[in-house]
């Protein structure tokens, strides 16, 4: 090998890419050539320099980042698992209607877990990132941060306290915490809004709500097309659903029912009405 | 409901193929989209599709670089469009990028605080220089000096011949080189050609 063939070799040999024959003969020549071994030795430091400065530029996965991801998949793992049970239900019985029973019930659950995870995160009182905006200043702070249009709704004898992002469960949502004026009944309510094409959470339109209790609070949840509404109140049922506009009144159940204090687990889910 | 089981068991073995390589990922896809809430959709969406179509993976072969093509390749497809679509073109985009570094800290901190904060804690030179590659050099060096890729690997998560692996990255890493040692005389010889090599001597 030749001092020419050393120098056309020079990046594999250092990538350690050559055969052993091959890179045994650079190191042959390298040890008889003084010019060529200076050569490799001052490219392989700026090489070594090079790479380490490189890899100090990549920054790691910061750890939120690395929860959504893996809640992602785990949010994957669902569909594909709702598919399967489907498809299993309707071979084995070979009727449809068991699998629509079967399939409602999964999404019974699925949709619990939304609301409870909802609940929980309302629950924990996390820092607002933006404080008493205007509705405009709000829909403005979240235009480009999500990937769905978030319309912030106005209920009645509230004020809008701030904002922020948090997930609930695998979807980045919007969240938007409201008080009431110091002369009213004190409450707070927290209204998530989230993009959910795959219809993961089974809920109905604005004109039939759904209205469920868990953990203390009352939770009203909604969809207006791929967007899911999910507001957490601690307020009791009757005066949740005052808050919303007059038709969700006329949702599966009487308005004047007595609410103190009752899980409203006869509020049917969508799915039966359907 | 043996389904159920599998699923689960296939998300675990997932889970911990895919999780020591996030890092990685998201290192790549932070150089190759050039900010921080692309490059979390980048992997976001890579790792989906990974997951998808984990039945395809070959159990015993390299996972590694089966996640690090289809990074790229949704790189190619969706992100790449997007990105040029953004900007006017090559040159303003390399432009902007340089204007962020020469801006004074403040206005930076302004326009993009996530940005500045990641880019403080490291070295703003070596960024600027790799960020004002050309996208097909940026992508072999990342996958050659960060990533440690063999050039076969680069060559298949790529999807080019070995001799083009070869020639972008030594252009690539001259280029660097250039821009920060700043000094001229950073020799610019020809990429080489192995196979092209390798014949000759069969000859001989």
């Amino acid at each position: 090998m030749n001092c020419l063939d050393v120098a056309t070799l020079q990046m594999p040999y250092l990538d350690g890419e050559l055969l052993v024959d091959e890179s045994t003969g650079v190191e042959e020549h390298l040890s008889t050539c003084e010019a060529c071994s200076k050569t490799m030795a001052a490219e392989r430091n700026v090489r070594n320099q090079l790479k380490s400065q490189l890899k100090t530029a990549v920054p790691q996965m910061p750890e939120a980042m690395r929860q959504r991801v893996l809640g992602a998949i785990h949010g994957e793992q669902t569909s594909k698992q709702r598919r399967r049970f489907v498809g299993i239900s309707a071979a084995a019985a070979g009727v449809a209607l068991i699998a629509f029973a079967g399939h409602a019930r999964y999404k019974n659950y699925q949709r619990t877990l939304y609301l409870e995870d909802a609940v929980s995160r309302h629950a924990k009182q996390y820092p607002l990132e933006i404080q008493r905006p205007s509705a405009a200043q709000l829909e403005a702070w979240f235009g480009g941060k999500l990937d769905h249009r978030v319309l912030v709704p106005q209920f009645p004898n509230t004020t809008t306290q701030g904002a922020r992002l948090l997930n609930v469960r695998d979807k980045q949502a919007a969240y938007i915490r409201y008080d009431r004026p110091p002369d009213q009944r004190p409450a707070q309510l927290g209204l998530f809004v989230y993009g959910d094409k795959p219809g993961d959470v089974d809920v109905g339109e604005l004109q039939a709500p759904d209205v469920e209790a868990s953990n203390g609070y009352n939770v009203v949840s909604w969809r207006d097309g791929d967007v899911v509404y999910q507001l957490v109140s601690d307020l009791d049922e009757h005066d949740v659903r005052q808050l919303l506009p007059s038709q969700a009144t006329k949702g599966p159940l009487e308005p004047q029912q007595p609410t103190l204090k009752s899980p409203v687990l006869q509020a049917s889910p969508a799915s039966f009405q359907r | 409901m043996l389904g159920f089981a599998k699923s689960n068991q296939t998300k675990a073995e997932f889970e911990k193929l895919a999780a020591p390589h996030f890092d990685g990922l998201y290192g790549a896809a932070i150089r190759l989209t050039r900010n921080e809430r692309d490059a979390e959709d980048l992997v976001q969406d890579a790792v989906m599709r990974a997951y998808r179509f984990f039945e395809k993976f070959e159990r015993g072969t390299n996972f590694k670089a089966w996640l690090f093509t289809i990074l790229t390749n949704t790189f190619i497809n969706s992100y790449r469009r997007n990105v040029k679509a953004r900007s006017l073109g090559e040159e303003s985009e390399r432009q902007s990028v340089e204007a962020q570094f020469f801006s004074s800290a403040a206005t930076e901190k302004a326009q993009n605080p996530e940005q500045y904060l990641i880019d403080r804690s490291m070295s703003a030179d070596v960024l600027k220089a790799i960020d004002s590659l050309p996208i097909d050099f940026r992508m072999v060096v990342i996958l050659a000096d960060v990533q440690e890729f063999s050039y076969r690997e680069i060559a298949e998560i790529v999807d080019v011949p070995v001799g083009t692996v070869m020639s972008r990255l030594f252009r690539g890493r001259k280029q660097l080189q250039k821009m920060l040692t700043e000094s001229p005389e950073v020799r610019e010889t020809a990429p080489i050609d192995l196979n092209a090599w390798r014949e000759r001597k069969k000859l001989a």
